[in-house]
């Protein structure tokens, strides 16, 4: 490639894209985490939960239109869908389950994962489908001469929405405090008279609420289809174990790198991008096997 | 407490109920017999003892599962047809079992098939590692297996042997298919990209390889490969257009196809750079877009619905379409071409002999809705026309649809039964 | 028992060809599940990807088999070694942490693992495995496996159990219940969880080789988490702290998943049903929950016998 002006543009563009690619991979892994911080569980349906939530996306459009209406109802409504199941799956089920060993919680979700897989087959049937953004959102801008869709360029705004919104629910509201003093000391927390339950209740339905919206912002760029579920929860619990456990921003770094290493590979290395984010997930790793930034516990 | 253990008791007892609820599959209604079609087994002699068995290994769960199920409704169609007058006094009977889109499941299946359920013929897959793994075991056990949707050319390329078949066109074809047409146009800087899997390797190297034999002047820019299920190609495609190529030769499948042509279009890939990609005008690949797909994409094809515009590629079509509720997609034109060799085969051979079954499916024809096709002698691949099209919005259809069609017959896309000889040879 | 013994004895000379074959397939997921056990139950670490290390058994005797000249006996003994020696390294890289911190690291490492696995298309084949694996002479046909595997398998239970009983077996079984108290008397925790995963690895291995021995196939798809999970399962089926239990777990999982599929194209998800069931009221297993009844008296070897025996006739 042609250095100089080119090789900017190109940096510039897949920088871009790379962040946008992040900003989902953040959103998924952000709810992941925050369930394991809280209750110390990785959530091995999340990536299911993911998968309902682009499902759900794909049948709200498919009510209320592809246009206008439609895609702004699935950004809210079918994250609303996949936390209703959460919420379902916790009271009714898992909620049973905190005095248990917890190896039992962990197993519970591999449980659920698997019923879930089944139950989106029978649910929504064995074809692919695919949804369009609204028309304000489709097509490109361009920078230098190449192109930056314009979703992803949403999505770079969706991303600190989260973030900040994350960020206020944890240490602006009182649920949320309890929540981060639950996944540091839960015995201190019951201690002070507060219902753990219902603290955990929360936290895995915010865990659900965000796989949702993850698999509702995904859906407008790729195919919605049995088994995206394996990909995205492997990618975020790398992305997870490399941030730190638990530690939400350890998950927005983690999902950074991840993005960033794929995208700017790319330009290195194009045949062998797809090795590169694990690349980097190994070098964290043996250099902090406890991940960047400080676990919750 | 004991509310919970109540409504737990009940969600799971739901839960199971709609698990053992059998699948909702139609019985296809008895279709037109279609004139073309072999039929009626001309006064036949022999006469077979009991019915024909036929277990069918295929993904019924996980992401290719439509395909498994198109697959299974053209057998169905295919069999409803054939059943009416039986073949030598005798109908065709099937058992599937759903492999979940992995070889060891795959594998232990077909096991059970031939132990338990005996069959006479195992038929299947979509996934080709599966595929790979049956045929190592049907070549043990000298039991002939007919793969019908999974394209790796290893399956009858090197590591083909007497007992395994391939209805399904494979890499080889479709990447020469694809050079061909490639070899006629202006671009001589490529770029090939595509999902890093097997399917993908194989059928980038068979179009490049081709391409640069017809065309020796073709330069290769660069290669770009993500894995399998990428939900995001943005990356991907943006980079490639920075490199500016002249064409891009994507390389990709399934789910993923869905996916290129969706980031194609919201890039502008698809109005700067000409992209070729094999089964980009597949019906089933641009159903789900509607009418968001991008136009102007070469791809090639081993079935259309509406191509060609036959009474007996019609009738096949409205008899599937009748039956199941959509038309039939290329898995299902293999089915049920695969039924088809399958009833010829027994009948010719005359009774329920393995072996006897082999010499008489090596270099047989029969009539599919497009045409006569054969079954090679030398490497048991049927040999199948490829269709090179363009994707166009057409008002009269759900989807885009496949313009400026051009045919290129079996035999003008496959390896010589010479090359076969030597891919084997290596082995 | 001495029932049981000669049914498994016989069983390849009166029963159908399939039996055969999935009792075989029973034994080899029983060996892994029981070398999980040894890090699950007796060490209490949270192996959560043992799945790796069976892959990689079955990868190596297949690699050596398929691309080098070294005989077969010594790929046979070399596999599991090689197995072994990946539980080194990852363990060696997990050990350092603990609990769930273990288990996530253990994934993360293990699905590099695969990711290389399924990509390394010259070495590996990819995602299309290694077929055709050549197997000497006297292991060709169904029951020859079947004894050998039995044999392996009867060794490989005795080894463990002297393991188990030693004075190394009791170590781990107070560290897994008191790790503090164990250091501070001056045990070495990580050194004695270390070498539990490598005895653990070697053991998944022999599963391994002795899979590659019944299918003569390898698939990445050995190597991905959601086997190792299933695994996991079938050690709580049986009882993770019993002995026997994960092979009754594993023999009640592999029957029911092969019988059951052929009815319905939805066993995951009636495996997942099981699994919650199991959670909510049979947490201590089949075979814990018989000894539990039965009492500590009876032996536990006779009580995991009828179990398994019930299984094998489901």
């Amino acid at each position: 490639m042609a250095f100089g002006q080119d090789l900017v543009g190109a940096v510039t563009s897949q920088l871009l894209v790379g962040l946008s690619r992040a900003m989902i991979l953040f959103v998924v892994s952000a709810g992941l985490s925050f369930v394991l911080g809280v209750l110390r569980v990785p959530n091995i349906a999340h990536g299911s939960l993911y998968m309902i939530g682009a499902f759900a996306a794909f049948t709200i459009t498919a009510l209320f239109g592809q246009a206008l209406p439609g895609f702004w109802l699935a950004l809210i409504l079918a994250p609303l869908a996949v936390a209703v199941v959460g919420l379902i799956l916790e009271r009714a089920l898992l909620s049973h389950l905190y005095q248990r060993e917890h190896l039992m919680l962990i197993l519970f979700t591999f449980g659920i994962m698997l019923i879930l897989n089944d139950l989106v087959k029978i649910g929504w049937g064995a074809e692919y489908r695919s949804i369009v953004p609204p028309d304000n959102l489709t097509g490109s801008l361009t920078i230098g001469d190449l192109p930056l869709p314009r979703y992803n360029l949403f999505l770079l705004i969706v991303g600190p929405i989260v973030a900040v919104a994350m960020w206020l629910f944890v240490n602006r509201t009182r649920i949320g405090k309890i929540s981060r003093a639950a996944a540091v000391d839960r015995e201190m927390v019951g201690v002070l008279g507060i219902n753990v339950s219902w603290v955990f209740a929360a936290a895995f339905v915010i865990g659900c609420f965000l796989a949702g919206l993850g698999g509702a912002l995904i859906a407008p760029t790729t195919s919605i289809t049995l088994g995206m579920d394996r990909t995205v929860i492997m990618d975020t619990f790398l992305i997870v174990t490399i941030g730190g456990l638990g530690n939400i921003w350890g998950a927005l770094i983690g999902s950074l790198i991840f993005g960033l290493t794929q995208s700017l590979g790319l330009l290195l290395w194009p045949q062998f991008a797809v090795v590169f984010p694990y690349a980097a997930v190994v070098l964290v790793l043996l250099a902090r096997p406890k991940g960047l930034l400080r676990s919750v516990w | 407490m004991k509310r919970t253990v109540t409504a737990l008791v009940l969600f799971l007892a739901l839960l199971v109920l709609g698990a053992c609820a059998p699948a909702p599959t139609p019985v296809p209604p008895a279709a037109p017999t279609t004139a073309s079609q072999p039929q009626a087994p001309t006064a036949a002699a022999a006469k077979l003892d009991r019915p024909i068995k036929v277990g069918i290994v295929d993904t019924y769960s996980g992401p290719p599962a439509a395909f498994g199920n198109d697959a299974l409704n053209g057998f169905k169609l295919a069999l409803s047809e054939i059943n009416k007058n039986g073949v030598l006094g005798q109908k065709i009977e099937f058992t599937q079992r759903d492999d979940k889109y992995a070889p060891d499941t795959a594998l232990s299946m077909a096991k059970e098939l031939v132990m338990q359920e005996k069959v006479d013929v195992l038929v299947g897959t979509i996934n080709s590692a599966a595929s790979l793994a049956i045929s190592a075991y049907a070549k043990e056990q000298k039991i002939p297996f007919i793969v019908w949707t999974a394209k790796s050319e290893k399956i009858t390329g090197q590591d083909g042997h007497r007992y395994v078949f391939s209805t399904s066109e494979n890499t080889a074809m479709a990447g020469k298919a694809g050079a061909i047409a490639l070899a006629k146009k202006p671009y001589v800087k490529y770029w090939i990209a595509g999902e890093d899997y097997e399917y993908g390797h194989a059928i980038a190297d068979s179009a490049w390889n081709n391409l640069k034999k017809l065309k020796p002047d073709v330069q290769l820019m660069g290669q770009t490969w993500w894995k399998t299920g990428e939900p995001d190609l943005v990356p991907y495609l943006t980079q490639i257009m920075a490199a500016k190529p002249d064409a891009v030769i994507f390389a990709t499948g399934g789910a993923g196809m869905t996916n290129v042509l969706k980031v194609a279009k919201s890039t502008g890939l698809s109005d700067k750079i000409p992209m070729w990609i094999h089964t980009a005008t597949d019906y089933s690949v641009l159903k789900p877009l509607g009418a968001n797909a991008p136009e102007g994409v070469m791809g090639t094809m081993d079935y259309f619905y509406y191509y060609p515009d036959t009474p007996a590629n019609q009738a096949f079509a409205k008899s599937f379409q009748a039956a199941y509720g959509n038309p039939p997609g290329f898995a299902a034109f293999h089915a049920y071409n695969t039924a088809y060799f399958i009833a010829k085969a027994f009948e010719k051979a005359g009774s329920l002999d393995k072996e006897k079954f082999i010499d008489a499916l090596e270099g047989m024809k029969i009539n599919s809705p497009v045409g006569e096709i054969e079954m090679r002698a030398c490497d048991h691949q049927a040999v199948l026309p490829i269709y090179m099209g363009v994707t166009k919005k057409d008002p009269k259809y759900d989807a885009l649809i496949a313009t400026d069609i051009v045919p290129l017959a079996g035999q003008d896309v496959m390896p010589t039964c010479d090359e076969i000889a030597k891919e084997r040879a290596k082995q | 028992m001495a029932l049981f013994i000669v049914v498994v004895l016989l069983l390849p000379i009166f029963a159908p060809s399939f039996y055969t074959y999935v009792f075989a397939l029973v034994m080899v997921n029983g060996l892994l599940a029981m070398s999980l056990n040894l890090v699950l139950g007796y060490g209490g670490l949270y192996q959560f990807h043992h799945g790796v290390f069976y892959g990689i058994g079955a990868y190596a005797i297949a690699l050596i088999l398929t691309k080098s000249p070294v005989p077969w006996w010594l790929a046979f003994i070399a596999a599991p070694i090689i197995a072994a020696l990946f539980g080194l390294v990852i363990g060696w890289i997990c050990i350092r942490s603990t609990q769930l911190y273990f288990g996530m690291l253990q994934i993360s490492l293990g699905s590099l693992v695969w990711i290389i696995t399924s990509r390394w298309y010259d070495f590996t084949g990819g995602d299309n495995g290694i077929n055709n694996i050549p197997m000497p002479s006297f292991l060709t046909s169904g029951k020859e496996i079947y004894y050998f595997i039995l044999a392996v398998l009867a060794i490989s239970i005795a080894v463990m159990y002297r393991v188990v009983k030693s004075p190394f077996g009791a170590t781990l079984q107070a560290i897994r219940d008191n790790p503090q108290r164990c250091e501070a008397i001056g045990v070495n925790v990580r050194h004695h969880q270390l070498i539990a995963i490598v005895i653990a690895s070697f053991f998944a291995g022999v599963a391994g080789v002795l899979y590659v021995g019944l299918e003569r196939s390898v698939f990445p798809d050995m190597l991905f988490w959601v086997l190792s999970l299933e695994v996991f399962v079938m050690c709580l089926l049986g009882g993770w702290f019993t002995f026997a239990g994960p092979l009754v777990g594993a023999g009640i999982i592999v029957i029911l998943r092969t019988f059951v599929s052929i009815y319905t194209e939805y066993w995951t998800m009636i495996e997942g049903i099981i699994l919650i069931l199991l959670i909510f009221f049979l947490p201590q297993g089949v075979v814990g929950f018989a000894l539990g009844r039965v009492g500590r008296k009876a032996q536990a070897a006779e009580e995991t016998v009828q179990v398994s025996e019930r299984g094998a006739k489901v």
